[in-house]
This record gives structure tokens, C-alpha cells and sequence, in this order.
């Protein structure tokens, strides 16, 4: 009797959680599906399921057609890749040696990471707009930054902005380096190694994983991260897959010919590559939610 | 051995060369990157102090020192103070839905099983996936005709046809859903490291004492994951304080106005009306706010680790 009553449990539990992945994953089934078949199609359909009777890859061949995503695609790719290189380069050397050295002021840089933690997005997103179009001798600015647009719609906004929000990595970084066992910088340190070679051979090397959780978080939320070309740059060519989401996604609001599918392949082509990280290297995901927490 | 005599080594020669050489190294690693951080970041936020103080209505134009004239603005129209309360209370509605909802399914989570893993990815993922890649189908699943989307599933079962945007009600409740959905993953992640991290001993002493399921639930889950519950908390209303994306792509704030909150009037204050001195303002009340918020985060972490 009672082993029925733990069958009973345990396919009650699998019914359940069914359900609940379901509704979780139907809104990407949803787009998948919608992405494969033409306007006229999917306006005339509104199912639930939006079976293609007329299945058809002209969506997907408009997405990485170079009128149409692959130009914004590609800005992504960089900009990814860009931050990602940047932030790890951040985190591990100034993470090194606010772990290993000891010296004056330290404290000062301590105290500094944490309160950028504090500050909110909101308080710098408005003046940061302004001070960007006041850039002198930039987009036809004068030496006073008057008379032109700065860097509003120069593609380098895509690469340039560095967030104090990177700067928990240093932290976690430093704080990674506590359970690193000194004796083996100090074995390279005798066989000659510098600073350079000390932090690039040895520590990169043998703190892979805490690299790693460094490396795809900032790679996904960059990727991810629509608001800051959506603010600095108007010309899909030189934007983000992601943000012209962000203009076409709002636009679905107001009256007029809707191209759901367009966007829904647009938006299946953004999803792919954070979905096939989190696939495989969830363990470093977790563990960055795990220690950094902030980030989500 | 070898070891020991490199220490005493390291140490003889410590105090001049070596130090001054440790000192150099870390001020030339430390301070282009910190630099660059403070052009782009604290520039900017010294400026918004600056910025809502003035008048300031394009960007071509020079900022006017006005005084607290904006602030005046902002408490005196109640409009500001609807948007700012919205701004709360909706953002402190889709925290608290996320943290039970969350909590459900780490408990859920908490057993041995091979499809474990298939689930969590099934909640994971739309965490992992921009919001403006996401949203649209909630756009389309929301069509107020009475044979589209969800309204199919309403008339089919013999209801009436929902005019989604013209509710407040809906819009509200789509929008929390769309936030529950999108941040579950990692909440619920962080809850199930905190159930693993109870002592398993303490439940075998509990129930050898007689407990039952609840009793457990009441005296040792949940006592031990007080302080998960205050980091959820806290750190999730200092991102539900600045949310104003959700509100953008599924309501736009509709109907009239009626799901706007403080953060998105900023955001169209600034990039497309122009107020700037206004949305500097109004980023100062709302900043003002989530800072108290963040800084009780903030003490709750360092008493937590001083215990």
C-alpha cells in the first residue's frame, strides 16, 4: 500500500512539472512555430498552435540577409564577444592584485566596488544620454561640445560604455583567489615569472572555472542587453539584433500591418545563442547566480 | 621544505624593492580600468545631480539653473506621485508572486530524479533570453479579436472575448505574469541552494520527535532560509523599482495611462519629450528610493556574514 502511494506521489510530481515546463517553454514553441510561416498566414490563423500549413524559411532567410539582420546580428556577435574579453581582462587583473598586494589605498578601491553595487541604473541613464551627445570634436561637436550629436548613433556606443556593475566581478574574482594556494605563484615566481606571465600562464590557466562563470555571464547579459543601443543608436544597421527587437516588439502595439513572424524568427535567431550556453554550461550560470547573486 | 626556505627568502627581501615593485604593479593595473569606469559612470551621476536642479528642454539648448523648482513640480502634481507609488506597488506585486511562485518550485525541485535537470532548464530559459526577444508573443497572444490568441480559448469555451488593453486589470496581470515568468529561473535556483544547505539531520531529529510535514516547513525550512528570503527580497526590488521594459512592450503604460510607472515616464521624459531637467528630477526621487532599499540590502548582508 504504501509503495502505491509513493508511485502515486512520484507520477503526480512528473504530471505537475509537465505542466508547468510547458507553460514555460510554450511561448518560445509559440514563436518557433510562427516564425515559419508568412503574415498572411499567421494573421489569418491565431491559434494557439500556429501550425504552417505553408511552411516556409523566408523569415530566417530575412534575418541573415544583409539588408535585413545579418549587419545587426553581427553587432551582437562583437559586442558580446568585446565585453565579455574586456570584463574577464578587468576581473582577473585588478581582482589579482586587489587579493595579493598589499599597498596603500587598497581599502579605498574595496569600498568603491561596493558602493557602485549600490547606485541604480536610473540615476546615470538620462545624464550619460546627454553627456554622450556633448562629446567635444565628436559628430560635428566644437571644443565645447556644441553644435553636433557627440556619439549618439556612432556605432562605437556599442563597444565604448563600461558599467560599474562589471566591477562585481573584480570582486568575486579577488574573493576566488583566496582559496588559491600562494605556493604555486611563488614556485613561478622562482623560476623567473613576472607579473604578466604569473597572471596570464599560471592563474588564468588554473582558475578556469571561476573564469568561466565570469566569461558567459557577462557574454549573456551582453547579448541580452537591448536598452543600451535602443537608447544611443537609431540605425538598424549599426544596432543590435536584440535592440531593433526592442523597436519592432513596441511597435506591435500600435494600429497598422503587424509582421509578427518577421520578429518571431528575429527573436528565435537572439534566443538560439543564450539557449545553447545555458544547455551547456548551466553549471557556471548557476554558479555565478549562486556566489554573485546580484546578477540575473 | 624547498617551500619553507622560499618563504623565508620571500620575506627577507620584502620590505623595499619587492613592495615598492607590488605598489607600482597594482596602481598601474588598478587605475586606467577604475578611470575609465568613473568617466563613464560617476561623470554621469555627478552631472543628474546637477541635471535636476535645472531647466533643460533639448539637447542642443544650455541647462538653467531653476532651483528646487522641479522638485516642487514633482510633489505638487499628483500624477508624479501616482507613477512612483505604481512603480512600487507593481514592482512590490510581480516581487512577491516571484518569490512564492519561486519557492514552489525549488521545493519541487528538492528530490532525486533523472528529469530534474529537463525541468529546471524548462524554467531557466526564458531568464537566459532578452525581453525584447520574448514579449512579442504575449503581444499577439493578448490580439483583442474575439478569434485571436487567448480570446480563442474565452469564446471557444463559451465566454466572452477579453479586450486586453482596455483592462487595467489584464494589463497588470500580464504584466506581472510576464515578470514572474522571465525571473523565476534564478530565484528558484537560489532557494534550492539554501533547502540543500539545511542540515538533513535536523529534519531526521524533527520527525523522530513526531513533526509533520508543515511543522518541518515551519521550524527548520523556513528559519533557515531567512536570510535567502531577505536577499530575494531586496535584491529583486532594486531591478522591480527600474522595470519599466515589461510596461513598454506589453501595456505602453495603457490603458490611459493606467499601468505608466515612475521609470518609464523618465524614460520617455528624457528620450523623447526632452524634459531633461524634469526626468533628472524625477531619476533623483526614484534613484532616492532604491538607494534606501539597496543600502538595507546592503546592511542585512554584512550582518549576515558577521554571524
Amino acid at each position: 500500500m504504501k509503495r502505491y502511494a509513493k508511485y502515486l506521489l512520484k507520477g503526480s510530481w512528473l504530471l505537475v512539472m509537465s505542466v508547468v515546463s510547458f507553460l514555460f517553454a510554450y511561448p518560445f514553441v509559440y514563436s518557433v512555430l510562427g516564425s515559419l510561416m508568412l503574415k498572411s498566414e499567421f494573421g489569418n490563423m491565431g491559434t494557439l498552435f500556429p501550425i504552417p500549413e505553408h511552411a516556409t524559411l523566408q523569415n530566417y532567410a530575412f534575418v541573415f540577409s544583409i539588408d535585413g539582420g545579418f549587419a545587426p546580428l553581427l553587432n551582437s556577435l562583437q559586442r558580446a564577444a568585446w565585453y565579455t574579453l574586456v570584463t574577464v581582462a578587468m576581473a582577473v587583473l585588478c581582482g589579482y592584485v586587489l587579493a595579493r598586494y598589499d599597498f596603500r589605498g587598497k581599502k579605498f578601491f574595496l569600498i568603491a566596488i561596493v558602493a557602485a553595487q549600490v547606485v541604480p541604473s536610473v540615476l546615470t541613464i538620462i545624464p550619460s544620454y546627454i553627456l554622450v551627445s556633448r562629446i567635444p570634436f565628436m559628430g560635428g561637436n566644437d571644443w565645447l561640445g556644441r553644435g553636433g550629436h557627440g556619439l549618439i548613433n556612432n556605432k562605437l556606443m556599442l563597444f565604448l560604455p563600461l558599467g560599474w556593475g562589471s566591477l562585481l566581478w573584480v570582486f568575486l574574482f579577488s574573493q576566488s583567489m583566496k582559496s588559491f594556494p600562494k605556493a604555486i605563484e611563488e614556485a613561478a615566481e622562482i623560476d623567473g615569472c613576472g607579473f604578466w606571465r604569473i597572471v596570464t600562464w599560471v592563474v588564468l590557466r588554473l582558475q578556469g572555472p571561476i573564469v568561466a562563470v565570469i566569461a558567459i555571464n557577462t557574454a549573456l547579459s551582453n547579448w541580452n542587453d537591448w536598452l543600451t543601443p535602443f537608447l544611443y543608436i537609431n540605425n538598424v544597421a549599426d544596432s543590435t539584433l536584440t535592440a531593433w527587437l526592442a523597436t519592432l516588439t513596441s511597435n506591435l502595439q500600435q494600429f497598422g500591418d503587424k509582421d509578427y513572424p518577421k520578429v518571431f524568427a528575429l527573436a528565435t535567431v537572439a534566443v538560439i545563442p543564450p539557449f545553447l550556453i545555458f544547455l551547456f554550461f548551466q553549471k557556471y550560470i548557476i554558479q555565478g547566480i549562486a556566489s554573485a547573486g546580484v546578477k540575473g | 621544505m624547498t617551500a619553507t626556505v622560499n618563504k623565508v627568502r620571500g620575506e627577507r627581501r620584502r620590505p623595499s624593492a619587492r613592495r615598492r615593485r607590488e605598489v607600482r604593479t597594482a596602481y598601474l593595473v588598478l587605475l586606467p580600468f577604475f578611470l575609465y569606469i568613473a568617466i563613464w559612470n560617476l561623470v554621469p551621476l555627478l552631472f543628474g545631480l546637477y541635471l535636476g536642479f535645472t531647466e533643460y528642454n533639448a539637447l542642443s539648448s544650455t541647462p538653467k539653473w531653476i532651483g528646487l523648482a522641479n522638485f516642487k513640480t514633482f510633489f505638487s502634481v499628483p500624477e508624479y506621485g501616482a507613477l512612483m507609488w505604481r512603480q512600487i506597488w507593481m514592482g512590490l506585486l510581480a516581487l512577491a508572486m516571484n518569490t512564492v511562485i519561486s519557492f514552489a518550485l525549488a521545493l519541487a525541485l528538492n528530490v532525486s530524479s533523472k528529469v530534474k535537470g529537463l525541468f529546471r532548464t524548462a524554467i531557466y530559459v526564458p531568464n537566459v533570453s532578452a525581453v525584447s526577444a520574448t514579449t512579442a508573443v504575449f503581444v499577439a497572444l493578448l490580439n483583442p479579436l474575439a478569434d485571436q490568441g487567448l480570446n480563442r480559448i474565452l469564446t471557444s469555451l463559451g465566454g466572452a472575448a477579453v479586450t486586453w488593453n482596455y483592462s487595467a486589470f489584464w494589463m497588470t496581470f500580464w504584466i506581472v505574469t510576464y515578470f514572474v515568468w522571465q525571473r523565476v529561473g534564478p530565484a528558484a535556483i537560489i532557494w534550492l541552494g539554501g533547502l540543500q544547505a539545511i542540515d538533513p539531520s535536523l529534519y531526521e531529529a524533527a520527525r523522530v520527535d513526531g513533526a509533520n510535514f508543515w511543522q518541518q516547513v515551519r521550524y527548520i525550512t523556513l528559519p533557515g532560509l531567512k536570510f535567502i528570503a531577505m536577499y530575494i527580497l531586496l535584491t529583486g526590488i532594486i531591478g522591480a523599482m527600474q522595470m519599466f521594459d515589461v510596461v513598454m512592450f506589453i501595456s505602453k503604460g495603457n490603458p490611459f495611462g493606467q499601468t505608466d510607472v515612475l521609470m518609464y515616464r523618465i524614460y520617455r521624459d528624457g528620450f523623447i519629450n526632452f524634459n531633461l531637467g524634469m526626468a533628472g528630477a524625477e531619476s533623483l526621487a526614484l534613484g532616492l528610493v532604491t538607494v534606501v532599499f539597496a543600502l538595507g540590502y546592503l546592511w542585512l548582508q554584512r550582518r549576515n556574514e558577521d554571524e
